[in-house]
């Protein structure tokens, strides 16, 4: 009845905002339950708007994997867009589910997923409009049980006082025993910190209330411990072992609206061992687990055949190193040619076999190609441990080019530690080289119409990453080396594209936040700070507001260069890769040394002690 | 062959727009395993059209889609097609009824003549914009100022309105209208509740508007709902 009401109250706000379909549910394949028949109803969060929630794969992993519970439900929740927020806010509407319109607060668990930092600020919008106390301490059974994880959770200080639990690593399992737990705890009535408590005692479950960290005067971490007995002083993240046995959905919501990654998306295989120091995906989601052939195409079939997409993209860190991709993409074309599903093969390694594979993809559909070189020299590259050559590139655009492709993006990053003036003029270096290369491509043969899109990042130096010890450049360090490369740049047929360094500063400070910078987070959202994300959205003056009211310094935490031996905040958990591992490759890379991927040799990171990890290798 | 389909648009999903529609038809149609014919080229597509294009924000009940089919005539009935679609389609999108026609049967857009739609009217001068239609018919000439892209011009909208009947409920009423719906002559509901709003001296009411049908006009002169012309 209630929820009737609801529904009819959102419904009457749809005629007045920008983009009615990010709230209007009613998919084709959007799961519907009663909430009678089911003892846990679970609403999962993506901290953004539809378009970008519902192209996020974990979430479509978890939706599937909590529906397939009977004793359980699982409704989508998106941050409302600004002028829908603010409507809400004038008329009373609470913040609601996509499928039922029901209000989130009344929710058993509200699932939250991190993948950025700068979506901070919408955790609070969403607790804020659905009516959830912001802090944890002030939750009752009314509320729901708050879980975050995602990679963000890796670093979860900066939302410790928002979040009840987070969970650690992959998801598919720790969802449902997280679930089991809540539900007995409901079903026995008893309290919620006695909830909480046996989260806690759930492997790669943190609960933040029950720890308490001390500060040195110089600001850096003191000890960081358990406040009881029976909660454990080091969470070991969550890692399923067999990928072919892990959940995958069969069938997937289709939106109306064109939505950000609108295709099937399959996951091919998880982790990456090439072990490229900046990125903390590589380090995280360790070891590299892959999916069967059969089991993929299997995928596949039931998805196309339960969507109706067309188009098919093979995901994962590195889809390049899939050991049977050539298999794969062949068996998927022959199956699905006369269908019109048209494969696609985002974030290839551009020193796999490329090769082979272009040539399959181009019998279908063209797509764009995209290579991430990262840095603009040998030395760099060796720093970095980006283990691709200048010849990788040249000879694989030169095929592309005699292929028919004309359109090629190229991503860096500049600010990466060691970095010289060498290094970012090797940039638009390799910007040129690639223009020769299709002016070199005969005239007959290559596809008209060059485009050649090269763009530059800011580097953020994450937790769990061998750079966790590096300062960040200062903003105005960043500025001097843009306008060094906005010079250069000007290359016929390339167009350039830079990040402003505001928004990398912040993702630097929340990155490696502790505890402090949880009342930044609180104060910048008062201060009207969300959708951060959003360059329309964002401003950097509130932010420094917020810091300045809070007698924080985010200087102190983007821009420090930490001592080896140094208390994270992120220390008690253990991420798979050891600390003695991350400082070795810190080490090397000060020496420009490369280490070789890990399937050619172990090197011991630390993913042997966990069962069944790194098999048969 | 091509199959003619009958869906509604409602309520809940009366914002999606026409792309929106088209990529869930096309979505539809692929999972319904229908012998659908593709377009050549590098993006092939569902060869289908929409009898008309209906705007955001507004519900139908009786709209249409013409989808080209690959099939010999025989190899499939009406009632198949029928449980097909609604097997793929959403509940918010549901297919009322199908006509399987031949390749020469006239194209939707061309036979479209008339448009069918009901208007709720709620509050305010409602009952009084009611009242005044017998009136308003009653004019031999309805002259209105019709705005297109690039200009407005002042037309005689009388003889595109074929039908208009006003219902009370209290505070509330319901008109329902008939109107021309061709390239030439095409009369917006919208336009004809402010001429008629006008007409009764009345302010415009917060309205929510709704088409009922898609018409062509039959051999005898009299309007039948295009899916059986």
């Amino acid at each position: 009845m209630q929820t009737q009401t609801l529904s009819r109250r959102v419904d009457a706000l749809l005629d007045r905002v920008q983009k009615p379909a990010r709230y209007m549910g009613g998919e084709m394949n959007a799961t519907i339950k009663d909430p009678s028949r089911v003892a846990i109803r679970y609403a999962f969060a993506f901290a953004d708007v539809y378009e970008v929630g519902m192209s996020h794969l974990g979430s479509r992993i978890l939706y599937d994997v909590i529906n397939r519970r009977e004793d359980a439900l699982c409704e989508r929740v998106f941050t409302p867009w600004v002028d829908m927020a603010d409507l809400m806010r004038a008329e009373g509407v609470p913040l609601f589910s996509i499928e039922t319109r029901s209000p989130v607060r009344g929710f058993d668990m509200l699932g939250v997923t991190l993948q950025y930092e700068m979506s901070y600020t919408n955790i609070l919008e969403m607790l804020d409009l659905a009516g959830i106390p912001l802090h944890s301490e002030e939750r009752t059974w009314d509320d729901p049980i708050v879980i975050a994880g995602g990679p963000c959770a890796f670093n979860p200080e900066p939302l410790y006082r928002f979040i009840d639990a987070f969970s650690l690593g992959d998801g598919e399992v720790s969802t449902l025993q997280t679930i089991d737990v809540v539900k007995a705890c409901k079903q026995e009535g008893v309290s919620r910190e006695e909830c909480l408590r046996r989260l806690a005692r759930l492997p790669g479950v943190y609960v933040p209330s029950l720890y308490r960290a001390t500060y040195h005067d110089d600001g850096t971490l003191a000890s960081f411990e358990p406040t009881e007995p029976g909660v454990p002083r080091t969470v070991v993240k969550n890692m399923v072992a067999d990928l072919d046995a892990a959940a995958y959905p069969e069938s997937i919501v289709v939106p109306f609206m064109e939505i950000v990654h609108d295709r099937i998306n399959i996951e091919v295989l998880r982790g990456c061992t090439r072990g490229c120091r900046f990125c903390q995906a590589g380090m995280i989601y360790r070891p590299v687990r892959e999916r069967s052939v059969e089991r993929l195409l299997d995928l596949a079939d039931k998805l196309v055949g339960s969507t109706g997409y067309e188009e098919i993209t093979l995901s994962s860190l590195s889809t390049g190193d899939y050991s049977c991709l050539p298999q794969l993409a062949h068996e998927l074309m022959e199956r699905f040619a006369k269908e019109r599903v048209a494969l696609s093969l985002p974030s290839l390694r551009l020193d796999s076999r490329v090769k082979e594979t272009l040539e399959e993809t181009q019998r279908v559909r063209k797509t764009g190609l995209t290579f991430a070189m990262e840095a603009g020299t040998q030395r760099l590259r060796d720093v970095i441990n980006k283990g691709i050559t200048e010849e990788d590139l040249l000879s694989s655009v030169r095929d592309a080019f005699a292929g028919g492709w004309s359109s090629v993006k190229l991503y860096f990053m500049f600010g990466l530690p060691t970095e010289t003036e060498e290094d970012l003029l090797g940039i638009p270096d390799l910007a040129n080289k690639v223009v020769r290369a299709y002016f070199d491509t005969p005239r007959g043969v290559r596809a008209r119409g060059l485009r050649v899109n090269c763009s530059a990042s800011c580097f953020v130096p994450k937790a769990f990453t061998p750079f966790q010890w590096e300062p960040q450049d200062t903003i105005e360090v960043f500025q001097q080396k843009q306008r060094l490369l906005c010079a250069a740049m000007r290359i016929k047929g390339v167009e350039f594209n830079w990040h402003e360094p505001h928004v990398s500063f912040l993702e630097a400070v929340f990155s490696r936040g502790d505890r402090r910078t949880a009342a930044v987070i609180e104060e910048a959202w008062r201060l009207g700070c969300r959708f951060d994300g959003w360059s329309d959205q964002f401003s950097f003056e509130r932010w420094m507001q917020a810091f300045e009211r809070c007698g924080v310094d985010p200087a102190f935490y983007a821009n420090r260069r930490r001592e080896r031996g140094e208390l994270f905040p992120w220390s008690f958990i253990d991420a798979g890769v050891t600390e003695a591992y991350l400082w070795r490759e810190h080490e090397r890379a000060m020496r420009g040394e490369i280490t070789p991927d890990c399937r050619k040799g172990c090197q011991g990171c630390g993913l042997k002690r966990f069962e069944g990890a790194c098999v048969g290798r | 062959m091509r199959m003619l389909l009958q869906f509604a648009k409602t309520d809940t999903v009366r914002h999606l727009g026409l792309l929106d529609l088209q990529r869930t038809m096309q979505r539809a149609l692929r999972r319904s395993g229908l012998p659908v014919r593709y377009s050549s080229g590098f993006n092939p597509h569902i060869v289908m059209s929409f009898a008309s294009a209906l705007s955001t924000g507004v519900p139908g009940d009786a709209e249409l889609l013409d989808v080209a089919l690959e099939a010999q005539e025989g190899a499939l009935t009406e009632a198949e097609c029928l449980a097909r679609m609604n097997a793929v389609l959403p509940p918010t999108l549901p297919a009322e009824r199908v006509r399987l026609v031949d390749d020469r049967f006239p194209k939707l857009g061309a036979a479209l003549a008339q448009a069918a739609y009901s208007v709720e009217l709620a509050g305010g001068d409602a009952a009084r914009i009611a009242g005044a239609v017998p009136d308003y018919l009653a004019q031999s000439q309805i002259m209105a100022l019709r705005k297109s892209k690039t200009r407005e011009t002042l037309v005689d909208i009388r003889p595109m309105i074929h039908d208009l009947t006003a219902k009370t409920a209290g505070e509330d009423a319901r008109l329902t209208m008939r109107v021309s719906f061709v390239e030439a002559a095409t009369l917006k509901p919208e336009l004809l509740l402010s001429s008629l709003c006008t007409f009764a001296g009345a302010e415009m009411p917060v309205c929510r508007i709704r088409r009922t049908g898609l018409l062509g006009v039959a051999a005898d002169g009299r309007a039948v709902p295009l899916i059986d012309l």
